[in-house]
């Protein structure tokens, strides 16, 4: 296409959905003027504030005061073996949707796909690519640099390997992917021997949040399952397991939180803090999935269940290959709201006394050079952010798999 | 046939027409939701290969009756066999009953979430353990039969009434079933596409299936029917071909039926 078909075609777009008619225009113009200047504040606030006390931070907002020198390889290497296996997954992925036509899989070793694989990565992740240029310009460090080259490196290596597999290599790549934070967790804990106690910052959050998740997600769904069982005991718990944790704060779940676990381990066996904490949440947590699971097997008609039944398929097939993958996917906006909604309460462990982002946003500003000037605003806006930026792109990501499930809906 | 029964002995639902033996016996049949009696002392029998079409008002039980055959519904009194296994409590003996028994529909419950192709194959592989190669050899193969081979790789939504009809019918047929169940298969569709749907049952009932079909479409049972049975709460009131419904039906409330779908 030529820039001038470009340029007719944006002005046909720009006409067809922005000035169609007199008030469309004047909507556009109203909030267009209300977007550049909430633009404008935001950027300037970003640029002209000082940044001087997150800068010197950096390092302890992300992985916590404790984690230096040598051992801040552990979370690079998690961040890289991640990457690299997220690479081969949609590489893989790529290769088996497109199995009937070849020409249509990006290779990211070919010049022309690297480029639209870079340019749809960008469009689709821009919030968080956004958030990684402001930390390394604000930090200028090269180190962090070059370990972001790195892992953007792994993950076109790990796309290029991906569409190599032998096709039917998704599921193998998908556990691959499965497991990568956790031999990432495993790494940080026990290869680098950095103890529980002294993860922090976004570290110890996204590890509480995805492992709150990971967790909670199947213990909501074996209660959802418990709840419609026409077993009176299992029935029976599910409901009293529901009921008790979604009747009582998560703070004070927190606070009371050895005390919750010694109902189900001996006093020896409780665990650290950060632990308990992810304990915590899982239980906590699941108790919201199972109610939104319900929802969803409720939206089922019955005809489902019967069509399989008459099939002969056996029950736990029926739920697996009927059943579930309906009833989920008419609620994944329910289920990424309660994701959503864990990953910001992981920033409660503050009240258990763990460096999670606001507590260490609040004890930047009682450093000697920082005290006394107000600075917790920046502190907090930065911590906020990043809560925002991976909570924005969980709904974007779950909006895309809505669409992309979307196939066939009736 | 030297053993066909003469018109008079077809009066009675447990005397078979058709080449071999009894494949479905009903013997006392009660059913009951709550306090409310859907079947009352059903008694009948199918033969092998035999078509039979159960008519009667709404709510007299059709839908009842036959889903208590694959076990949708649970008898409460009497027996119910098919093909020599008598359905009870154990699960071994409904999983096999529902092998071997094909249920269509009239809101055809495909599953929404699977291509075509793959409501087809989903209980061969999973049921039968048919490997997947040979599961979508048989499924086309079952697709063609009901004329749609093209629409394997779509969703069922993007098929009209008519085509998830039988697909529905070819996800059954996948399963080599002995004996087949329709329940209204034809009354959620559109009129122009109940032809196309009759015309697949018809097919297969000239292949030798044996079929339990609850419809109203008396072209239909007058083409293929060996018998029709009509149904009042939760009775069998009256069974003959359907010559013997379209000529002279013997009962009053029968006639009444007829006059009001005819
Ligand atoms: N699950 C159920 N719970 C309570 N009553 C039921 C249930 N299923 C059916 N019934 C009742 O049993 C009776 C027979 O129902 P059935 O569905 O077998 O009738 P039908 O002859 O198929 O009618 P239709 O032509 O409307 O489909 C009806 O009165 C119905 O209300
Ligand atoms: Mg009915």
């Amino acid at each position: 296409m030529t820039a001038g078909g470009v340029t007719t075609h944006a002005g046909a777009w720009i006409r067809q959905n922005l000035f169609r008619n007199a008030r469309d225009s004047i909507l556009t113009v109203v909030f267009g003027a209300l977007l550049a200047f909430l633009t404008y504040r935001a950027l300037s606030f970003v640029l002209g504030e000082d940044w001087e006390i997150q800068r010197q931070n950096m390092r302890n907002s992300l992985v916590g005061p404790e984690i230096s020198g040598t051992d801040l390889w552990a979370p690079v290497i998690g961040i890289w073996l991640i990457a690299a296996a997220v690479g081969v997954m949609i590489g893989a992925l790529d290769r088996s949707q497109h199995a009937d036509q070849p020409g249509a899989i990006l290779d990211p070793l070919r010049p022309a796909h690297w480029r639209q694989i870079a340019y749809r990565t960008v469009a689709r992740l821009w919030p968080v690519f956004a958030l990684v240029v402001f930390i390394l310009l604000l930090t200028g460090s090269t180190t962090g640099l070059l370990v972001t080259l790195a892992a953007m490196a792994l993950a076109f290596l790990g796309r290029a390997a991906g569409v190599r597999l032998p096709l039917g290599s998704v599921r193998w790549a998908a556990l691959a992917t499965a497991l990568a934070p956790i031999v990432a967790v495993l790494i940080i804990r026990f290869g680098f021997g950095i103890d529980w106690n002294d993860w922090g910052g976004f570290l110890l959050v996204a590890f509480a949040g995805a492992a709150g998740i990971a967790l909670s997600f199947p213990l909501g769904i074996f209660l959802a399952l418990g709840r419609r069982s026409k077993l009176p005991v299992m029935k029976g718990l599910s409901v009293a397991y529901i009921e008790f944790f979604r009747g009582v704060p998560l703070v004070v779940l927190l606070l009371i939180g050895s005390l919750v676990i010694g109902l189900f381990l001996p006093r020896s066996l409780i665990p650290s803090e950060p632990i308990r904490a992810v304990i915590i949440f899982t239980l906590f947590t699941a108790a919201y999935f199972a109610e939104v699971v319900r929802g969803g097997l409720q939206s089922l008609p019955e005809g489902q269940e019967e069509a399989a039944k008459a099939l002969g398929l056996p029950a736990w097939r029926i739920t697996s290959f009927i059943v579930l993958p309906q009833a989920l996917r008419n609620v994944i906006p329910a289920i990424v709201g309660q994701s959503i909604s864990l990953w910001k309460d992981t920033s409660l462990m503050f009240i258990i006394g763990l460096a999670e982002p606001l507590r260490l946003a609040s004890a930047f500003t009682r450093q000697p050079e920082f005290r006394g000037q107000g600075l917790i605003t920046l502190t907090l806006f930065f911590a906020g952010l990043i809560y925002w930026i991976v909570s924005f792109t969980m709904s974007r990501e779950s909006q895309r798999l809505e669409r992309k499930l979307g196939v066939g809906q009736r | 046939m030297s053993t066909e029964p003469i018109a008079e002995e077809l009066r009675d639902a447990t005397v078979t027409r058709g080449a071999g033996g009894v494949i479905i016996e009903l013997a006392q049949v009660d059913k009951f939701f709550g306090d409310f009696q859907a079947l009352k002392d059903v008694n009948m029998k199918v033969g092998k290969q035999e078509v039979v079409v159960v008519i009667g008002p709404s709510g007299s039980g059709k839908s009842t009756l036959i889903r208590c055959i694959n076990r949708l519904e649970e008898h409460d009194a009497g027996r119910i066999v098919v093909d020599g296994v008598e359905l009870s409590n154990d699960i071994k003996a409904i999983r096999e009953v529902r092998r071997e028994t094909g249920m269509v529909f009239q809101q055809f419950n495909l599953f929404p979430h699977l291509t075509v192709l793959d409501n087809v194959t989903l209980a061969p592989r999973q049921v039968r353990k048919t490997p997947r190669a040979e599961a979508e050899r048989l499924g086309r193969q079952m697709l063609e039969q009901v004329k749609i081979p093209e629409q394997a790789d779509k969703y069922p939504a993007q098929l009209s009434g008519g085509q998830q009809q039988r697909v529905a019918i070819a996800r059954a047929l996948a399963m080599q079933p002995k004996v087949m169940l329709f329940d209204e298969p034809t009354s959620a569709l559109d009129p122009e596409m109940i032809n196309e749907v009759l015309e697949s049952m018809k097919e297969l009932a000239r292949t030798g299936m044996t079929m339990i079909v609850v419809t109203h479409e008396m072209g239909f049972a007058r083409e293929v029917a060996d018998r029709v049975v009509f149904m009042e709460e939760g009775q069998i009131v009256e069974v003959g071909t359907a010559e013997h419904f379209f000529t002279n039906p013997s009962e009053e409330r029968t006639k009444l039926f007829l006059s009001q779908i005819l």
